[in-house]
């Protein structure tokens, strides 16, 4: 079955051949350009990166943790296959926000609050299971416009939380003849051989299921792998280019979408001469040897058969904005297939049914009961909501600590006795806390264990939704060996908290090592906490029996963050 | 040694019952049994001793505080409904034994900020061994109060007896008074319930073994 679709768009003819290839539906995008823009092709269109291609100051080796905002910028200079000492090309980032957005699209401004609108809703559903990320491949030759492709899929998606994945980082680590041979030009960086596969996939497969990865920085100067490696986590759409990113059939099935860009070779050719000779100083000679001993042949051999494989073809790459529209269409329909809506149906779960085993009620004494009127009474001032609330969270932090595994151990007392106690089992304990209204129990943490690394992560409450958002988060690097304090300072129905939970798992936080602390919690937060993560301890002060609509827990505490901060609105203006 | 020492902790701590209702332990678990163990443990650095030693005193003083009358009463929360609580009533005070009672009085203001605290200084006669108030200053209308009396560490309760018996002699109620200790021996336990049977008690352990060198240590100047 052939359809063959006829275009022409101001002076380009457009011809559309979309075709059924065996059980895949593959569409080929050929588009014939007009004579105009073929012999009129100035610079700027062949090298439509020029300005900025400076050496790009080495910050993104200092990047943080994941995920991490990257400043839009314009296409560094590819390196093809002879590697520049000075070739810091950042082709590997992964972003919370779309980079050119300006900062207004993302502020809601009602009369008493800015809302910030750039978090990740969320990527499970109320079993806590997983929602895959949708992965688009981006293959083609050295200097066919890859990259520019992909950020200009990333720029129209106009989406937070978008990974762009490079295979540079997957070149294999050469030895000294390698490296000798790579000096003179002539080690083939075009061929397969030249990737680590296994690395590669290994990275997109945890990826594809949401888990957090390092990434390898390939250092070109030294042909070695450096020893920082680049965290990338929490990507609703992953972007992944490269010259053979289709060669491996593994990896091919990991894709949902395939993306070949196809430009002219006496284009990639010029780009080449021109990065290489102008931006690096090597001579004309050298280039073009290499290019016609091994990356042309490359070409032939491996990158220009994968284009079989291929769901879109896009000539001209970056340029092509029919190509690009569609692909972005096509991209958010399949996102909005995969959405969620999490906290309606969570609040309605689970009414009346006994508590789970997992949670851990503070005795209700007469002074948590105490304290809990203090902190509950809307008249209460400031000044007291801190100091009752900080007394309620030492204490309930405290209970937390005595559910951490302890071994028995005898110790040598001044009094010339033996004294049988105990000690902690552990010390990998780390608290995190879910901003802003966690925030506030950290210091009770600190104040009871010594030295303690805290976490953060923020999730705030779509304005429009009311689904949780995740912002930012920040973890220490090897946190899937401690035990996590997860601290909130109330849970209503739980979106937030299973969020943060889920956060950790994808670091490979073991369930049964983390504890969900608060001072309050709604029954039905528990229960939804209890039933997608059966294994997490869920430590809490008192659990009240309901939630009203706007989320807020009955009788409850009122906005938690907002009384402690001291940010709740003017009541006053409002009259 | 050991073994036996531990054994007879056992049996002890089975058996409080004997002191008496108005004796109450800690609620025992597994984190009061570690900052016990670091308080006991001779290798424990200052710096951590005051550190766990703060943790305990926190725990104690807040489990005291439990002791203390209460009247219910309702509030409303910021979302409208009622909130069924309790409130103390106003009229407590600390009393502390100096020296080593003066290391608890920071947790009795980290959790009461303008709880008014009496001294009592109580030294025991180096050839008698037998214990003498010296110095005592309390609020003036102590008599119509609830007392936290504060000491630490008991091993034979002269001490205290000699406390109790000053406060007494103030006019405070015995039932009004709340002792709060970390570390008592059975004698000592017994000793006080004897004398003082209508006055609480709360401590984190009895044990044969009193760890005396907690206010040294504390203070640092052993």
């Amino acid at each position: 079955m052939v359809l063959i679709v006829l275009m022409c768009v101001e002076r380009c003819l457009c011809l559309f051949l979309v075709c059924s290839c065996f059980e895949q539906c593959v569409y080929f995008i050929i588009i014939c350009m007009g004579d105009a823009a073929e012999t009129g092709a100035d610079f700027s269109e062949v090298f439509p990166d020029l300005e900025g291609e400076e050496e790009r100051s080495g910050d993104f080796y200092n990047t943080p943790a994941s995920p991490i905002t990257v400043p839009h910028i314009t296409r560094p200079p590819s390196t093809g296959s002879q590697k520049s000492p000075r070739s810091r090309r950042q082709r590997t980032t992964s972003i919370n926000a779309s980079t050119n957005k300006t900062v207004t699209d993302s502020l809601l401004r009602t009369p008493h609050r800015t809302i910030y609108t750039a978090g990740r809703p969320p990527w499970y559903n109320t079993a806590g299971q997983m929602v895959e990320p949708f992965v688009i491949g981006i293959c083609g030759g050295s200097a066919s416009g890859k990259t520019t492709v992909a950020e200009k899929i990333i720029a129209a998606l106009d989406m937070p939380w978008v990974t762009l994945l490079s295979m540079d980082s997957f070149y294999k680590v050469l030895n000294e003849k390698q490296h000798e041979l790579a000096d003179k030009n002539e080690y083939n960086f075009d061929h397969p051989d030249a990737f680590d596969f296994d690395l590669l996939l290994k990275t997109l497969e945890r990826l594809k299921v949401g888990k957090k990865v390092e990434v390898p920085i390939y250092n070109f100067i030294t042909h070695a792998r450096e020893m920082r490696t680049k965290t990338m986590y929490g990507a609703n759409v992953i972007i992944f280019e490269g010259i053979l990113t289709f060669y491996n059939p593994k990896v091919l099935d990991i894709l949902d979408m395939k993306i070949f860009v196809d430009t002219d070779a006496d284009i990639r050719l010029a780009r080449r001469l021109r990065r290489d000779i102008s931006m690096r100083g090597r001579d004309l000679e050298g280039v073009i040897k290499q290019y016609t001993n091994m990356v042309q042949p490359s070409f032939n051999h491996y990158i220009a058969p994968l284009m079989i494989h291929a769901d879109i073809i896009v000539p001209r790459g970056g340029e092509n904005e029919v190509a690009l529209e569609l692909i972005v269409q096509h991209v958010q329909t399949q996102l909005q297939l995969r959405g969620f809506k999490l906290r309606e149906e969570l609040a309605h779960s689970f009414v009346g049914q006994p508590l789970p085993d997992t949670v851990h009620l503070l005795p209700m004494t007469p002074q948590i009961r105490g304290l809990h009127t203090f902190i509950r009474n809307k008249d209460t001032s400031r000044d007291e909501f801190i100091f009752y609330s900080k007394r309620l969270i030492r204490l309930v932090i405290e209970y937390t600590l005595s559910l951490m595994p302890f071994k028995e151990k005898c110790v040598e007392t001044p009094q010339g006795v033996l004294y049988h106690g105990k000690r902690m089992a552990t010390d990998k304990i780390c608290g995190v806390s879910i901003l802003r209204a966690g925030e506030t129990m950290e210091q009770a943490v600190c104040d009871v264990y010594k030295d303690i690394r805290i976490g953060k992560i923020l999730i705030q409450t779509n304005f429009h939704t009311g689904e949780p958002e995740l912002f930012y988060l920040r973890l220490p690097k090897d946190i899937k060996d401690y035990r996590v304090i997860l601290m909130d300072a109330t849970v209503a129905t739980g979106a937030a908290a299973m969020m943060a939970i889920r956060v950790l798992l994808d670091h490979d936080v073991h369930e049964e090592n983390i504890l969900i602390v608060s001072l309050l919690m709604a029954e039905s937060g528990v229960h939804n906490i209890a039933y997608a993560f059966p294994k997490v301890k869920i430590v809490t002060s008192a659990i009240d029996p309901e939630i009203n609509d706007k989320f807020y827990v009955l009788p409850g505490i009122g906005n938690f963050g907002d009384r402690y901060f001291g940010t709740e609105p003017s009541t006053e203006h409002c009259q | 040694m050991g073994s036996s020492d531990l054994e007879m902790t056992r049996g002890i701590e089975n058996n409080f019952d004997d002191f008496g209702k108005n004796l109450k332990v800690l609620p025992a678990n597994d984190q009061i049994k570690e900052l016990q163990t670091i308080l006991r443990d001779r290798n424990t650095t200052r710096s951590d001793f005051k550190f766990y030693g703060d943790r305990l005193i926190r725990l104690v003083i807040e489990e005291s505080l439990n002791q203390l009358p209460f009247t219910d009463c309702k509030v409303i929360t910021p979302t409208g409904a009622t909130y069924e609580g309790l409130k103390y009533r106003s009229g407590n005070c600390g009393v502390s034994i100096v020296r080593s009672g003066e290391a608890m009085e920071q947790g009795l203001r980290d959790c009461c900020r303008s709880i008014r605290i009496g001294k009592i200084l109580v030294e025991s006669d180096i050839e008698t061994h037998e214990a003498k108030v010296v110095y005592a200053r309390f609020p003036d209308d102590i008599s119509k109060r609830q007392v936290l009396l504060m000491y630490p560490i008991m091993s034979t309760g002269n001490t205290v007896i000699q406390a109790v018996n000053v406060l007494k002699e103030h006019g405070v109620q015995e039932e009004c008074i709340i002792l709060s200790n970390l570390f008592c021996t059975p004698l000592a336990a017994k000793t006080i319930t004897k004398a003082f049977p209508k006055m609480k008690i709360l401590t984190s352990e009895v044990h044969p073994v009193a760890p005396n060198h907690f206010g040294q240590k504390y203070f640092g100047t052993d």
